[in-house]
């Protein structure tokens, strides 16, 4: 079977290549049949892509240690889902995934496409299969998940794999991989869209039509998978971190960066035919850092916790992303006057400067993490020393420029398109400004002292009034006009311009979000040793041992607390927190107890036993507001769904039509 | 067996590819010169469409307002005249066509008048009423 | 009664001596947090790393715990720490030489996009000025006036 799998990736990669050159052969001879016969060796790469990941789960789900792969991420004693997942558990497999991906987004690209855009389509197949190609090369020739295990000339086979890290043996693990691949490599479809009509010098804007949908779901996917793998962390680690500015973390976030920066400056492309060069600059930087991110996490450059095993991966990025950005810089700088605005930006007080300044602000994080990131690298490489770049310093820059975000955030539905006048933004500030100004004074008296989660609360509260007033003042206008209650009203308001108020619903979701980031600033810690009858306190909790005991099973030796914890005397709850060894991988897995609840979680994870082993060393945390941020991604998801949903009011206006030809010189103009 | 399936799988892989019948290329698809004008005055309609619900919601002043819509309007003007200079260059006459889902029968594009059925000329305006 | 009070008071020392064994006091933490740390696995400083017995975190707390102890300040007891693992032992780049560039480059790319915002608007505005100086035919205008009036109250 592995032959089989071996042959069809191979045999993949030579119809992506022929795809490749048929579909620019086609284009440049305008040849239609070169053209389908492009896009149907893309289909078929698909077939191919499909079929040997179906051989590889197969492997993992039965078992068949002959592979290399299968031996090191399967085994007999994990359930069939983590085995399927195993899929992605490894360099080789999370390739042949990413190939999957990219291999469906470019069929239900070219199969809804196939009567449409003509002119752009076989550059699209081109991109496509390019960046098909890429993903193919590596997973034929530098990490094939179809080796076998050999002795001399013989195929031999282990009689059982070593299975999943006990960490990933989590049910995220069955999605947060395929989501977050999913938003890395949907991007390729804009970006192919976009290169594509600035190839063929579409006019219009229709690469963005087209391609709306696509950005905003691949948006989501990346929102998605970012979310998930925070959540993951918190629930799994034992520490209760969600984000540690770790190099693929960091990685996963700079093309949601520059996509969030894209979604919000292509309105004014759609809106005005403004900035057209900075979208596609845009939409290019979110491709790149997706391959770029991917290049990072494989090739071992940087140390992090979620690197794969080295492979020799590196050299095959690094020349894919030279050569895109070359041509692709290449390509904007020949057609730079094609991109042209057509109306020039008013007044410097209008909500199209306060996008230039939202696209600054993003770019500019985006930078500071990609430099924070990469720093070590440069730097040992000009001092010949190395540094650590960790934690703090990510804080110190992305800390103030998160809170100049939420500023605009709250500043931007305030200004009108085109212009302002100070006054009228005066007198729309003022309500939200002080609603700030009162949250902010509040929690000083009630004796919050730390700078940073003051001024983010009291932004919070100022971005949400100003998103409150948005949509009352709406609704209290079509509520007067069509004579019908409130809530219908608001609901018919964001019905009438889907993507605006869906737009508002998610910045809802990022403030409170940010709330949740801000309990940061207060959270607790506390270890201590507990035998059984001891207690220990944290906070306004009295954590009371109740009884400890030790076991194992077939996968794992564990030992388990319970502990009730009781606030003023009146129970709480009872945790379990519990420390595992696998024996298989000789791994420790914890598996902490949390009770969550909205002001704040309490967190208990059994880290050890103490020396003479009669007591449990457990480590205790406080996390105030951490569940909003699960909140705020809900609403950020249902954001999102509005903004999917078409609006209600879809003016088609009427089209000039070629109805005749007109002799010359009797040129007869019909209105 | 499995290499006669691997012969079959390249097989069918290569002429699936390869004949590609007339009957499978994709039609071609209308062109319409005006598209990308009617595109740009779609867009300045809509921009008005919002600056005038902004500012019902109070978000700008009269004057800003006044200002706005006459800049707007002198954007739609320009869009006009393209359509007419592209009209002469390529020597056509064109109509103005309602969009095909918001064609209501024996409705009048121009004057809105309203017939019982669908007629070539509006009765009202002499206007046509839908594309040759 | 008193037996009570000596047994409360018993069972406090107990419970101090465990919180001193086990807890990251905060001047640890404090000195800590200017420390990476080096386990090769996270990003987390010595302050905050929460792993149990980290191979290199744990001894480098009570190495710090221990030169507190001799009463030296955060400053020099990073300094014997930096001189022993190297620079890599900070948890950011340090102030000198090259690696400022740090902290100084991403406020430069701002100063960089300001810049690039203020030349787009004074561009743009140049732009604007011309079109007025060199507007549509007001024929054409004026005819499309009505017909943009009439839309207009359509719309609303």
């Amino acid at each position: 079977m592995e032959n089989l799998g071996a042959l069809s990736i191979l045999l993949a990669l030579c119809l992506a290549t022929y795809s490749f050159i048929a579909s620019l052969t086609g284009a440049w001879k305008k040849n239609a049949f070169l053209v389908r016969s492009a896009e149907r060796a893309a289909l078929v790469v698909w077939g191919l892509v499909a079929l040997a990941s179906g051989i590889l789960v197969n492997a993992m789900v039965t078992g068949d240690f002959r592979l290399v792969y299968a031996a090191q991420y399967s085994n007999l004693a994990m359930p069939w889902y983590y085995k399927f997942a195993a899929w992605w558990g490894g360099q080789a497999g999370s390739l042949l995934l990413w190939n999957f991906i990219l291999a469906s987004y470019a069929a239900v690209v070219l199969l809804l496409n196939r009567n449409k855009h003509r002119q752009i389509m076989p550059y699209v197949t081109a991109i496509l299969m390019s960046t098909q190609i890429l993903f193919l090369v590596l997973i034929c020739f530098a990490a094939n998940p179809f080796e076998v295990l050999t002795v001399g000339r013989g195929i031999t086979a282990v009689p059982d794999g070593k299975g999943l890290n006990p960490l990933l043996q989590y049910w995220t693990m069955l999605i947060h991989p395929p989501i977050l691949y999913m938003g890395y490599v949907g991007f390729v479809v804009p970006f192919a869209f976009a290169l594509a009509s600035l190839i063929t010098k579409q006019p219009g804007d229709n690469w963005i039509h087209t391609t709306r949908r696509w950005a905003l779901v691949t948006w989501l996917f990346q929102t998605a998978g970012v979310t998930l793998g925070a959540g993951w962390s918190y629930s799994v680690l034992g520490w209760g971190g969600y984000w540690i500015w770790d190099p693929v973390e960091n990685a996963s976030f700079l093309p949601w960066l520059t996509s969030t920066a894209f979604l919000h400056s292509v309105m004014m492309q759609e809106k005005k035919g403004m900035m057209k060069v900075w979208n596609i600059v845009l939409v290019s930087a979110t491709f790149f850092l997706s391959i770029f991110g991917t290049f990072l996490t494989r090739s071992g450059i940087v140390s992090s916790v979620h690197a794969f095993a080295q492979s020799p991966v590196g050299p095959y990025f690094l020349t894919y992303l030279a050569l895109g950005i070359v041509i692709t810089t290449w390509l904007i700088l020949d057609r730079l006057e094609f991109l042209k605005s057509e109306v020039p930006l008013e007044s410097v007080v209008s909500r199209e400067s306060s996008f230039l300044f939202n696209n600054l602000i993003l770019l500019a994080s985006c930078f500071a993490i990609l430099w924070g990131t990469l720093f070590p690298v440069i730097s040992e490489a000009v001092t010949g020393e190395k540094i650590s770049v960790s934690a703090p310093f990510f804080n110190r820059v992305n800390i103030p420029i998160g809170l100049f975000l939420m500023f605009l955030t709250g500043v931007g539905p305030l200004i009108a398109w085109r212009r302002s006048t100070w006054d009228s933004l005066k007198r729309a500030f003022m309500f939200p400004a002080l609603g700030g100004l009162i949250v902010a004074a509040g929690l000083m008296a009630a004796g919050m002292r730390h700078p940073y989660a003051l001024i983010s609360f009291a932004l919070c509260m100022f971005v949400t009034l100003t998103i409150s007033s948005e949509f009352y003042k709406g609704s209290r206008s079509i509520a007067a006009k069509d004579g019908i209650g409130f809530l219908p009203a608001m609901v018919e308001l964001t019905h009438r311009n889907t993507r605006r108020y869906g737009g508002y619903l998610i910045h809802m979701g990022v403030v409170i979000c940010v709330v949740g980031f801000s309990g940061a600033a207060f959270n607790l810690n506390m270890t201590s040793e507990i035998g059984e009858g001891q207690t220990m306190n944290i906070g306004r909790y009295q954590l009371a041992m109740k009884n400890i005991t030790f076991g194992e099973n077939d996968n794992y030796v564990f030992r388990r607390a319970l502990i009730e914890a009781t606030v003023d005397g009146k129970q709480y709850g009872l945790l379990e927190p519990e420390g595992r060894v696998f024996k298989k991988q000789n791994e420790p897995y914890h598996e902490v107890a949390i009770i969550r609840r909205l002001n704040e979680d309490l967190y208990l994870n059994f880290a050890n036993v103490s020396a003479d082993g009669k007591k449990a060393v457990i480590q205790a945390y406080v996390f105030p507001l951490v569940t909003w941020i699960w909140i705020g991604f809900w609403v950020m998801l249902a954001g999102t769904i509005v903004c999917l949903i078409p609006s209600k009011v879809r003016l088609e206006y009427a089209r000039t039509q070629v109805v005749g030809v007109v002799e010359r010189n009797a040129v007869q103009v019909e209105k | 067996m499995l290499v006669f399936i691997a012969v079959l799988i390249g097989i069918g892989g290569l002429v699936y590819t390869m004949f590609v019948r007339e009957q499978d290329l994709p039609l071609p698809e209308p062109v319409n010169p005006f598209q990308n004008l009617d595109d740009t005055k779609a867009r300045i309609y809509e921009n008005l469409r919002d600056l005038q619900f902004e500012y019902r919601l109070g978000k700008l002043s009269d004057e800003d307002y006044a200002r706005t819509k006459k800049e707007l309007q002198g954007e739609l003007a320009r869009v006009l005249s393209d359509v007419e200079q592209l009209k002469q260059q390529l020597g056509v006459r064109v109509a103005n066509v309602a969009p095909l889902a918001k064609a209501a029968k024996g409705k009048c594009i121009h004057c809105g008048a309203k017939f019982k059925e669908n007629l070539k000329f509006c009765g009202q305006c002499g206007k046509p009423m839908e594309a040759a | 009664m008193l037996s009570k009070w000596k047994s409360s008071l018993l069972l406090l020392v107990a419970a101090l001596c465990l919180a001193q064994d086990s807890l990251v006091s905060p001047a640890v933490r404090r000195v800590g947090e200017k420390l990476s740390c080096l386990c090769g696995v996270c990003k987390n400083t010595v302050g905050t790393c929460d792993m149990m017995g980290c191979h290199y975190t744990a001894p480098k707390r009570d190495q710090i715990a221990a030169m507190q102890a001799k009463g030296m300040s955060d400053q020099s007891i990073v300094d014997v720490i930096v001189k022993e693992v190297g620079l890599q032992a900070l948890s950011e780049p340090p102030q000198q030489g090259f690696n400022a560039m740090a902290l100084v480059m991403p406020f430069i790319m701002i100063t960089f996009g300001l810049y690039a915002i203020y030349w787009f608007i004074q561009r743009n505005q140049r732009q604007a000025a011309m079109a007025i100086s060199n507007p549509v035919h007001p024929e054409v205008l004026d005819r499309f006036r009505a017909a943009a009036e009439k839309e207009m109250e359509k719309l609303d």
